[in-house]
């Protein structure tokens, strides 16, 4: 046991430090998705939105050479890709399911294009070592406190500026979610359009924004990618359906911010476990690619699970007054 | 003469074909922009485009090829809506297959072909038909959102052929890959990737065809689709039939997997048997609006439109743009449905005002 002490801490300490950075795109993504779920928009198209912030973030950030210059352009491009999304759902009345799906596309290709026609073969990729270049992306902060902490330091400090701010948005939308009258709207606006109309607000308006928000965090989401975790990195098809995960996670956490950033927690913790299990097993055989589909597997369990057990307390509820009913 | 016209109008959606044509042509265009906004010349670009498939016959045979393709997994993604099902998981499907019917092939080697081929099939028929069934029960029995489970069931089928063809099943020198080089299928034209797995695919998109629009069963299904409660009251089995069609779904693209292992590219290596191919026949279904025979004449079009975009890597544009022109496509779609409806309901609305004027004044007049 002591001699295993130390080694056990260091791995889990690094396996919880990088679940918190592997987080962090999801729970962003999923901070705007749960917004487009509470105003009744199936959003497939969070995908599209975060591959296209991750290239927008990394394309201004490398020309720029300023990351927040990056994430600044990323969050004009979020409007833009918000207002494009609402425009065919709400505006001309699509099929949220084609639309997301197109959009999808449209960001592979696109980034993917661009990427190759203004970027070269290798797209965007920065070499740390240029002093000009330290800008483009951003540093890695020690907290000045918890940094002297042995084991607590270790997973808490050394993140990006994306990390901190993530879990401080986790507060800023739940607050903004249940607590002011215009989260009550976008939640009515998906729940009982008629009664929010009755009401005298515009359902229609309330889409708008839930979506025009939804693509500045998933646009974030992407800027995440791209200049927090791999320091001013664009590769094709970065986003490896994490905008899927991040819906996902907003059905698991029942559109409550508090609840799926947990989710998005659970999905960074096994996809840092695969990450960990890949440097234990180190055998010929590729085990590292079915380490890497635990994540996708635990999500449809996880999806599975929350609908089972919603099932469940309906049951439940409907009992208990079945009761109170025979009762009177 | 006019009977002739009645007749095509009433055979065929002009409205619907009109539509399609415009949206192309709009798509086209805005892609232009994109084109001269990367730095390119679209006019060259859209020469390649165009000259491309047609420049020779194994160009030609490549085309026809990938239409062959993207029709079969757009009739999957149809015989699945047809029931209100979207299976988006076809790519995993279709790679599960392959791999399935390649390590059949690999392991029955020095058999006679007549027998591998059709093991080989329903291998991967079963295996595509089995990773379907996972999220139609769960979607039927439990409710879950097929379209996140299959999504996901993708990522994690592309991890296990990754493994499965570059460790323990790997018979090749590269990295991955399973040789079944021995079973292929017989090439039409010299030089191209078309085989005579063409006329298998012919032949299933005619029974697809046939169940879905002249049978009973195909109307149970377009019922289930359009109004499950009233199949549901009807006395259909809807639980059963959504199973059925999703399996079939499945099945089908299990087939195209081994179509593209066999009759392709000979060997099974995730990367080249399908590079979101799924996801582009689920595109020429949704421009199809989930209609079989649309499905297959717009899947000609997408793949002219696919091998010319390997023609306008001469002009420097990479394959991506094909990507761009299929969504664009599809917003145009989308862009002209909806105004379209805005501007009948506008003139409902305007007619309905008319209508309570006329009354009004009417029965002013009456008092």
């Amino acid at each position: 046991m002591n001699n295993s002490g130390p080694s056990f801490w260091t791995t889990a300490s690094s396996t919880l430090h990088f679940m918190l950075s592997s987080a962090t795109p999801v729970a962003l993504a999923a901070l705007g998705g749960l917004l487009t779920e509470h105003a009744g928009i199936m959003n497939i198209g969070m995908d599209g939105m975060i591959l296209m912030g991750a290239f927008v973030a990394a394309a201004v950030a490398a020309i720029a050479k300023s990351a927040l210059l990056g994430v600044l352009a990323v969050i004009f491009l979020g409007v833009l890709i918000g207002l494009f999304f609402a425009l065919f759902t709400v505006k001309l009345r699509s099929d949220e399911f084609i639309i997301g799906c197109a959009l999808n596309t449209l960001a592979l290709g696109l980034t993917g294009y661009l990427a190759d026609a203004w970027f070269g073969l290798d797209g965007i990729r920065i070499d740390m070592t240029i002093p000009a270049m330290q800008n483009a992306y951003f540093h890695n902060i020690n907290v000045p406190l918890i940094k002297e902490v042995p084991f607590l330091g270790d997973v808490f400090s050394g993140h990006t500026a994306f990390v901190y701010i993530t879990w401080l948005l986790v507060i800023v939308m739940w607050l903004f979610v249940y607590r002011t009258p215009m989260g009550f709207w976008i939640r009515a606006s998906g729940e009982s359009p008629d009664t929010l109309r009755t009401a005298g607000k515009n359902p229609e308006r309330m889409k708008w924004i839930a979506s025009i928000l939804c693509g500045v965090f998933c646009g974030l989401a992407g800027a995440s990618l791209s200049l927090g975790k791999l320091n001013c990195t664009f590769v094709e098809n970065m986003s490896d359906s994490r905008g899927y995960i991040a819906f996902a996670c907003v059905i698991f956490g029942g559109a409550n911010p508090v609840k799926v950033f947990l989710a998005a927690l659970m999905f960074g913790f096994f996809d840092a476990l695969g990450d960990q299990l890949k440097v234990i097993i180190q055998s010929d055989l590729p085990y590292a690619y079915l380490v890497n589909a635990i994540p996708y597997v635990i999500t449809i369990i996880m999806m599975v699970y929350v609908v089972v057990s919603g099932q469940r307390r309906r049951e439940r509820i409907a009992k208990q007054q079945l009761r109170k009913l025979e009762q009177k | 003469m006019k009977q002739a016209f009645a007749w095509i109008r009433r055979r065929l959606n002009l409205s619907y074909i009109v539509a399609v044509i415009i949206s192309i042509f709009v798509a086209l265009l805005i892609d232009a922009i994109i084109l001269v906004a990367a730095g390119h010349n679209p006019i060259a670009a859209y020469r390649g485009l165009i000259v491309y498939p047609f420049s020779s016959l194994r160009h030609f045979g490549d085309m026809l090829e990938y239409a062959m393709v993207l029709c079969l997994c757009g009739l999957a993604c149809v015989v699945g809506s047809r029931v209100g099902i979207f299976n988006v998981g076809g790519e995993g499907q279709l790679l599960l297959g392959g791999l399935v019917a390649a390590y059949v092939g690999s392991q029955m080697s020095g058999m006679s072909m007549w027998l591998v081929i059709p093991c080989a099939a329903l291998a991967a028929m079963a295996t595509g038909g089995l990773y379907a069934f996972i999220p139609g029960i769960l979607k039927v029995k439990l409710k879950v959102n097929e379209v996140i489970t299959t999504i996901m069931l993708n990522s994690v089928a592309a991890l296990i052929c990754s493994f499965f063809s570059s460790s323990v099943w790997k018979n090749m020198s590269q990295n991955e890959g399973i040789d079944v080089k021995e079973f292929r299928f017989a090439t039409l034209i010299r030089g191209s990737k078309l085989s005579t797995a063409i006329f298998a695919s012919a032949l299933v998109t005619f029974f697809v065809w046939y169940i879905l629009q002249k049978t009973s069963k195909g109307f149970e299904m377009r019922l289930i689709g359009d109004n499950p409660r009233f199949a549901r009251f009807a006395g259909l089995k809807t639980d059963r039939i959504v199973i059925i069609a999703m399996i079939v779904s499945g099945m089908m693209c299990g087939l195209v997997g081994m179509f593209r292992v066999y009759g392709a590219e000979y060997a099974f290596i995730s990367s080249k048997v399908s590079n979101e191919y799924y996801f582009e026949g689920l595109m020429v279904a949704m421009i199809a609006q989930y209609q079989p025979v649309p499905t297959i004449i717009i899947s000609i079009i997408f793949a002219i439109l696919k091998s010319g975009a390997r023609g306008m890597q001469n002009a420097g544009v990479t394959i991506q743009i094909y990507w761009v022109m299929q969504a664009t496509v599809i917003f145009c779609m989308a862009a002209q449905t909806g105004i379209r409806a805005s501007i009948q309901k506008a003139r409902q609305r305007r007619a309905a005002e008319r209508d309570v004027a006329a009354r009004r004044e009417g029965g002013v007049a009456n008092e």
